[in-house]
């Protein structure tokens, strides 16, 4: 070795690729703004790539809109708003290098969270690190552990979000009457499981029998086995939480194999998505899932929502963007979360006090797009406000119809009731 | 004069961890810390690699498996009895070496392309493994809360003021430093000696070293048991780094993928090789996750990957010194 490799041509080579790492790793210059403030940074992930893109592309243009909303009307605290935002590609390793990104080079002002409850996580010992406020988007349970004072989120689930989630699923089941038995199928993640935990204690509150209770791995290519293993069981109802590959996987499958069970659904997340709407269409038909906003008449409880997202459909026809097509799922929600923000800094006038903020936020009760939002001790919703929708008079894959009243009827809470729950097998 | 120039590269590591802990006093970015422990993990990952591929010819394609059973017998131990991180780490590269040792011994009469196919099928059956483990959190992955002002033998080692590192992910980038250069130091040792001989006359033709009277098996199952050990040596300090730990994450298929392509890169015949390749691609990958922003940087290490093994197969380094040459 030390005939052909000489010490002088391994100091040229360390010396080249330490030169070449310094350069590389040497911070990225952003945007300086000429302006006479210092503009507010705002710095989060987001799941623009991977298994969540679907859901992280439509809140950010839920974000932006928020931006330009906020800009328009003098920024915050009389400084504009700008985002500094990196690909977490729905990894998880990803996270917590970003937020070190964020704080200690980009320097932003405040974080916020990434769409999700496995994207959240990673970043939660950081900001509990550096003791700061941290904004969370559709998180579920993620501050059980820590019990971190300066955690907020907007996931509309309750003060006991795993429970929250299902309840009025199980409400709307008495609807359907003789419901004795059911069965309980989760992907093994984080965010399933816990809901799964949740429907299990609502069902033992309704004194049903739980005859399957099992989690399949978020890879599976193929439900039949599954739906096969359940039907098998003649449970009559049939609770699912599932991420989006899985549900769109469940619902081939429930369409294939069939099942006597009278209610399917619960926990989809994804169904939600206009592309998986689209694409699955009248195999839709009789599930019954949970939602937090859709365009029926009585959903007037967001009285923004509803401009909001006309806009936000306008803009992606406009600009063609690559998103989801009707913004139903998240835009209201990416947008609230920042709303709240921007209120609570704006009253405070400050974003360096995040004491001041955080008491802020436990103390007030907000009025955003999404209606009144009050935090609970630990950041969660102090009142769970998740919809029931039944899948109805889906008749082909065109898009538009789910842009109309009338394919997602509201099932519970019976005060926004639109429709009637029917058994699964009578609306296929 | 002369006993330096014997123990110049053991200087060399005393200096470059003197660096390291200088850096760490220096009071730089926390990202440097991010981002270096991340390049230095892959530094240690590819070094471990490199004893098994390099040397010996054994295409190791379950790096992620030794890295995710580090991971999680440092997450099972914190959960059992909260134990300190030289324990996970120690525990960590005890248990991924004994795994090495059994996979070794039943894997290693396959040679050549059934041998990477076998590695690979056990990271898949430690992931399935540990999807099903309930105790470290199984599929749904487990957080991670580092004790904020750890103690190591009475002294405070983490504290703003107090301690020896002032926060926890400068005493991870230590921490980390020092196991590459520990490992870098295993594998220059081994290169140097009866061990590398051995290992290259088995990568050379396997029966002709065995006719020689190379004891092919038992070097073989040194080499598998001290690769995976170092393996699960950098991943027992994972959890402690990412905080929060999923199977996907830890068992991800890219830690295959860089662990063969640093070395191949860099160059898979020496101890230098692995670190060029893991600092080239590795600050590559850092730089590419905050500013291309997206999964695009796997596309990059394809395409460094493709270019390598088409124009320069010997790396980096066999490129540089081919030139260097004329």
């Amino acid at each position: 070795m030390k005939s052909i490799l000489t010490n002088r041509v391994r100091v040229k080579l360390l010396g080249g690729v330490m030169a070449a790492a310094l350069l590389l790793s040497a911070p990225i210059s952003t945007n300086v703004q000429a302006a006479d403030k210092k503009p507010i940074k705002i710095g989060f992930s987001m799941a623009l790539t991977g298994a969540l893109a679907g859901g992280g592309k439509q809140a950010l243009e839920g974000m932006e809109l928020w931006r330009a909303d906020a800009n328009a009307k003098g920024g915050l605290l009389g400084r504009k708003v700008e985002f500094v935002y990196y690909d977490d590609q729905t990894n998880a390793k990803n996270v917590p290098g970003i937020y070190s990104k964020l704080l200690d080079v980009d320097k932003v002002d405040l974080v916020v969270s990434g769409y999700g409850t496995n994207l959240i996580g990673p970043a939660m010992p950081i900001v509990i690190d550096r003791d700061i406020l941290f904004m969370g988007l559709f998180g579920m349970d993620n501050n059980k552990k820590w019990k971190y004072d300066k955690y907020f989120q907007i996931l509309p689930a309750g003060p006991k979000p795993a429970e929250g989630f299902s309840h009025n699923w199980f409400e709307a089941l008495k609807e359907l009457g003789g419901i004795k038995t059911i069965a309980l199928l989760a992907a093994d993640a984080e965010f399933a499981r816990n809901l799964k935990e949740g429907a299990l204690a609502n069902a033992k509150k309704a004194g049903l029998e739980i005859v399957y209770n099992k989690n399949y791995p978020p890879k599976t290519p193929d439900f039949t086995p599954i739906v096969r293993a359940v039907n098998a069981k003649k449970p009559d109802a049939f609770y699912i939480a599932s991420y989006p590959n899985g549900s769109a996987g469940l619902v081939r499958a429930l369409a294939e194999v069939g099942t006597k069970a009278k209610a399917v659904g619960g926990g989809m997340v994804g169904l939600q998505f206009a592309g998986l709407m689209k694409g699955l269409g009248p195999n839709l038909n009789g599930i019954l899932n949970y939602d937090f906003y859709v365009p029926e008449p009585t959903m007037e409880l967001y009285p923004g929502a509803k401009d909001l997202i006309a806009r936000y459909q306008a803009k992606v026809k406009a600009e063609n963007l690559k998103t989801d097509e009707l913004g139903y799922y998240l835009v209201p929600w990416a947008y609230a979360y920042l709303d709240v923000l921007g209120q609570t800094v704006n009253a405070v006038g400050s974003v360096d006090d995040h004491e001041a903020l955080a008491a802020y936020m436990h103390k007030t009760e907000f009025t955003s797009v999404v209606g009144k939002v009050k935090f609970g001790e630990f950041g969660e919703w102090t009142e769970s406000r998740t919809i029931v929708v039944q899948y109805q008079n889906i008749k082909n894959n065109d898009i538009d119809q789910f842009s109309r009243a009338g394919t997602r009827k509201i099932m519970f809470p019976t005060d926004i009731k639109t429709g009637d729950v029917k058994p699964y097998n009578d609306l296929r | 004069m002369s006993l330096m120039r014997q123990y110049k590269f053991e200087i060399g590591c005393l200096v470059a961890l003197v660096l390291a802990f200088t850096m760490t006093q220096m009071g730089l970015n926390r990202f440097v810390f991010f981002a270096g422990f991340a390049v230095l993990q892959y530094a240690m990952i590819a070094t471990a690699w490199n004893i098994l591929g390099g040397y010996a010819g054994y295409i190791n394609f379950g790096t992620a498996g030794f890295l995710g059973i580090g991971s999680y017998t440092a997450i099972a131990l914190i959960n059992y009895s909260d134990a300190s991180i030289v324990e996970q780490i120690i525990a960590g590269g005890v248990v991924a070496g004994l795994l090495g040792l059994g996979i070794g011994y039943f894997t290693l009469r396959l040679k050549g392309v059934y041998f990477a196919i076998a590695t690979l099928a056990l990271a898949i059956v430690v992931e399935t493994i540990v999807n099903n483990w309930d105790f470290v959190g199984g599929a749904a992955g487990v957080s991670i809360l580092p004790a904020r002002n750890p103690e190591l033998l009475g002294v405070l080692v983490v504290h703003k003021k107090l301690g020896v590192f002032s926060n926890y992910k400068e005493f991870l980038f230590f921490l980390m430093a020092a196991l590459t250069i520990m490992s870098v130091w295993i594998a220059r040792t081994i290169e140097k000696g009866k061990l590398g001989r051995g290992l290259n006359a088995i990568k050379d033709n396997e029966e002709a070293a065995e006719c020689m009277g190379v004891p092919t098996l038992k070097l073989k199952l040194i080499t598998t048991t001290i690769s995976g050990g170092l393996m699960g040596m950098a991943g027992a300090v994972f959890p402690s780094y990412l905080t929060f730990v999923d199977p996907p994450t830890a068992f991800n298929l890219e830690f295959a993928v860089n662990s063969l392509a640093m070395p191949m890169i860099g160059g898979t015949f020496t101890w230098l090789g692995p670190i060029l390749g893991a600092v080239l691609l590795g600050t590559v990958q850092q730089v590419a996750i905050v500013t291309i922003s997206s999964e695009l940087n796997l596309l990059i290490l394809g395409l460094l990957l493709v270019i390598f093994v088409i124009a320069a197969p010997h790396g980096f380094l066999g490129w540089f010194m081919k030139k260097n040459k004329r």
